[in-house]
């Protein structure tokens, strides 16, 4: 066989090998959502929704624990988009490009990669004992904060990158200031992409349930958080309670549990995508 | 052809041109004193060539002023070419026509004739003329051109006194008008040569120093 | 109100911090460099230029790739100091005031010098706020002044006719050559006196260059205009002075003319004549 057919060869078993791997992801999370939809869809009703959880798996609902994770999810945004964003926006922009700055950066993409749980016991040390503010959704909303931070700095960081110099030059050349380059060039530019990081890692925050147990969120919470303070328990901690449990009924309901918990997922992960496709469509 | 090639293979058209030019001129003045009919003949053939390589000439400059864009020492390169063309080829024109005044007169022109309008030193000043500029233009050199100038002077003065000479002689002898004629006619062709060879000279100058000096009064 | 505002332009003294020192250049601004060296950390990417720019004229920047004609350029405008490593040496003078003094206004400086850039850069907004964005940064709010200043711009750049039914359409969608006078625009709505150009048309198709060329040579009537240029033939067509530099150092300055028919140094006549670069 000479180089020209070999290299056919080459071409045609990796392109198979790409299918079949791709087809084998595609099989597993089908027959995983198809498990999931099979187990829990009948479970589903207004009712299952709007129910605070029992000891009988068939009067069980959601409610509170969809409540303290909208409570999370509205919380971690106050506290961490403002925050990692602006900050995005110095170590990008303001910073000098010097030793410090590079290693600063190399520190907060390790951030990013630290264990979940890791986060927990901070929290838990400084919010929940130090600061005093018990197991509440507050210390559960700052830590979920920490850990995301580098993510939303990252994303940032990215987007701006990704806006062209030319753009900064022809700013700068008309006599703007930095600070009106940032506001009214490289910020809208660079919207959607940073958004699309922002809504990825919210959607990663809402799934988030390692550091929230070890912050204290209740398994068994039979009423909504009123204020900041108030203890709380969250979706996928819901999920684990009840996957724990002996009786059939209480699995069902985890999989129904987990049907709306995807759900949230896929639409903020929808919405990442709609805005990352009409920001490319601007630069096109 | 790049733009050194293209400029080297102008440089040898336009030396080409003068040596041919030349050569022309000389033959020219052999047949027109020792009356060959045959050396006269071969001149006039030769003509043929001197038009064909003018032509070439004009036509390569064309191209390179489309193509090539010239500036500067280019430019005024591609100008003198273009004008010492025109004029060495007129030079080669009064060649052809003191050729067929050979060949066309029987008669040969006495010698005594040759002598009284100095015509010897005359052609010799032509020669060293033509020499200079050669030299001027294969070494870019603009002090042996301004030599031509002189000399030239040299040309002007046989010529003021051609015309009487030649009436004096006529009267001596009238049998001999119509050689007479011819040479008084060669003798104007030969200053006019000269003025050719100032204006090549002037070309010269003008590329290598961007000097110009058509329409000056020189020194 | 847009009248008053109208004034205070031509005078073009803009008087912002106390503290700041404003450079008046008014129109028909002269332009002095002396000593002017300029270093990338160590490279010595300048290394010592004199040279007066007269008012009113085009003057072309030439000289092989690297030669320091797009930095030099740079330094009117005081987009240099952006860049790392960046250090500078000697004096350049606009109507007599050294426009590297620590305290002057560089934000200021820009206005009054503007500058299009070799790839063509509109922002992502509509044509419309591209040439408004000059006079939305310094604060100008009148609605009515800045319709009037963007149109008198568009037609000053020679793209009015073409785009004055669409000027709320995105300006990436003009051809490459619009997006260029577009720019050149945008520099114009707020009324410099010196515009730098730095290689305008090389992205260019011939028309759009031709275009453009032609708008320079309207332009020079009111402003100063310094160009750098690759296009030995549009130095020689558009400018009234060229400026030869080569490896940091400026050769020849002179006529556009004479540096095209007869220039003094061999070394612009090998440059010019494609001898070398």
């Amino acid at each position: 066989m000479n180089n020209i057919q070999k290299n056919r060869l080459k071409n045609q078993l990796f392109k198979y090998w790409g299918i079949f791997c791709t087809i084998i992801g595609l099989v597993l999370l089908v027959v995983f959502i198809g498990d999931i939809l099979i187990d829990g869809l009948r479970r589903i009703d207004w009712g299952f929704i709007t129910s605070l959880p029992s000891r009988k798996p068939e009067k069980s609902g959601i409610y509170t624990a969809l409540m303290g994770s909208i409570w999370i999810l509205l919380l971690t945004t106050l506290i961490a988009v403002p925050m990692g964003v602006a900050a995005g926006i110095y170590l990008e922009e303001y910073s000098k490009k010097s030793r410090l700055a590079g290693l600063l950066e190399i520190n907060i993409s390790n951030l990013a990669g630290v264990p979940s749980i890791i986060y927990g016991l901070l929290g838990l040390e400084v919010f929940v004992r130090i600061m005093n503010l018990g197991a509440s959704v507050l210390a559960g909303s700052l830590t979920l904060s920490l850990l995301i931070l580098p993510i939303i700095i990252v994303a940032t960081r990215e987007a701006i990158k990704a806006v062209p110099s030319s753009i900064r030059d022809a700013s700068y050349a008309l006599g703007a200031s930095k600070w009106q380059t940032i506001r009214h060039q490289i910020l809208p530019a660079s919207g959607g992409g940073i958004l699309t990081g922002v809504i990825l890692a919210l959607s990663r925050a809402v799934g988030e349930t390692a550091p929230l147990i070890v912050v204290g969120a209740l398994a068994y919470v039979p009423f909504v958080p009123q204020n900041p303070m108030d203890e709380f328990s969250v979706l996928p901690i819901q999920i684990f309670n009840w996957i724990s449990r002996p009786q059939h009924g209480f699995i069902e309901n985890a999989a129904a549990a987990i049907i709306i918990l995807l759900l949230i997922t896929f639409v903020m992960n929808g919405i990442a995508v709609y805005f990352r496709n009409k920001w490319q469509k601007k630069w096109k | 052809m790049n733009t050194k090639e293209q400029r080297e293979s102008l440089n040898q058209s336009g030396f080409e041109m003068l040596t041919l030019c030349k050569l022309q001129l000389e033959k020219a003045k052999e047949a027109l004193v020792n009356h060959d009919t045959d050396l006269a003949e071969e001149v006039m053939n030769t003509e043929k060539r001197v038009n064909s390589l003018d032509l070439k000439i004009e036509k390569d400059c064309e191209k390179f002023l489309a193509l090539y864009n010239p500036v500067a020492v280019d430019l005024r390169f591609i100008m003198a070419v273009l004008k010492m063309n025109a004029e060495l080829e007129r030079i080669a024109d009064h060649a052809y026509n003191i050729s067929k005044y050979v060949v066309e007169e029987d008669k040969k022109i006495p010698s005594h004739l040759f002598k009284a309008l100095e015509f010897e030193k005359m052609y010799e000043t032509i020669e060293s003329m033509l020499d200079h500029i050669t030299f001027a233009y294969t070494e870019k050199d603009v002090k042996t051109a301004r030599k031509v100038f002189k000399k030239d002077k040299v040309l002007d003065k046989i010529n003021i006194k051609s015309f009487s000479i030649i009436e004096a002689e006529i009267k001596k002898d009238n049998t001999i008008i119509q050689p007479a004629l011819v040479l008084f006619s060669v003798v104007k062709k030969l200053e006019r040569i000269g003025d050719l060879i100032k204006n090549i000279a002037e070309e010269i100058i003008f590329y290598v120093d961007a000097e110009v000096l058509k329409h000056k009064r020189k020194k | 109100m847009a009248k008053e505002m109208e004034i205070n332009m031509e005078n073009t003294t803009f008087k912002d911090i106390e503290k700041d020192i404003v450079i008046e250049t008014k129109k028909n601004p002269t332009i002095e460099i002396k000593g002017v060296k300029v270093w990338y950390d160590d490279f010595n990417a300048i290394k010592g230029i004199d040279m007066d720019i007269k008012p009113n004229t085009v003057t072309a920047f030439i000289g092989p790739s690297g030669c320091g004609k797009s930095t030099f350029l740079r330094l009117f405008n005081r987009m240099n100091d952006y860049i790392e490593g960046f250090r500078m040496e000697g004096k350049i003078k606009i109507n007599g005031n050294n426009i590297y003094k620590k305290k002057v206004n560089v934000e200021v400086l820009r206005k009054e010098i503007g500058m299009v850039f070799q790839k063509p850069n509109p922002f992502p907004k509509s044509i419309f706020e591209n040439v408004a964005y000059g006079l939305k940064i310094q604060g100008i709010k009148d609605k009515i002044f800045i319709n009037e200043r963007v149109e008198k711009a568009l037609k000053q750049a020679d793209l009015w006719e073409e785009v004055k039914d669409n000027l709320k359409k995105s300006a990436l969608t003009l051809s490459g050559g619009q997006q260029q006078r577009l720019c050149i625009a945008r520099t114009l709505a707020v009324e410099p006196s010196i515009i730098l150009m730095d290689e305008p048309t090389s992205a260019l198709d011939p028309i759009s260059t031709a275009k453009i060329e032609d708008l320079i040579r309207e332009l020079k009537k009111k402003y100063t205009i310094i160009i750098v240029t690759h296009n030995m033939q549009q130095a020689s067509r558009i400018s009234d002075y060229t400026a030869f530099f080569y490896i940091g150092d400026l050769i020849e300055y002179d006529k556009t003319k004479t540096i095209f028919t007869n220039p003094a140094k061999k070394r612009t006549e090998n440059y010019i004549t494609g001898r070398f670069g």
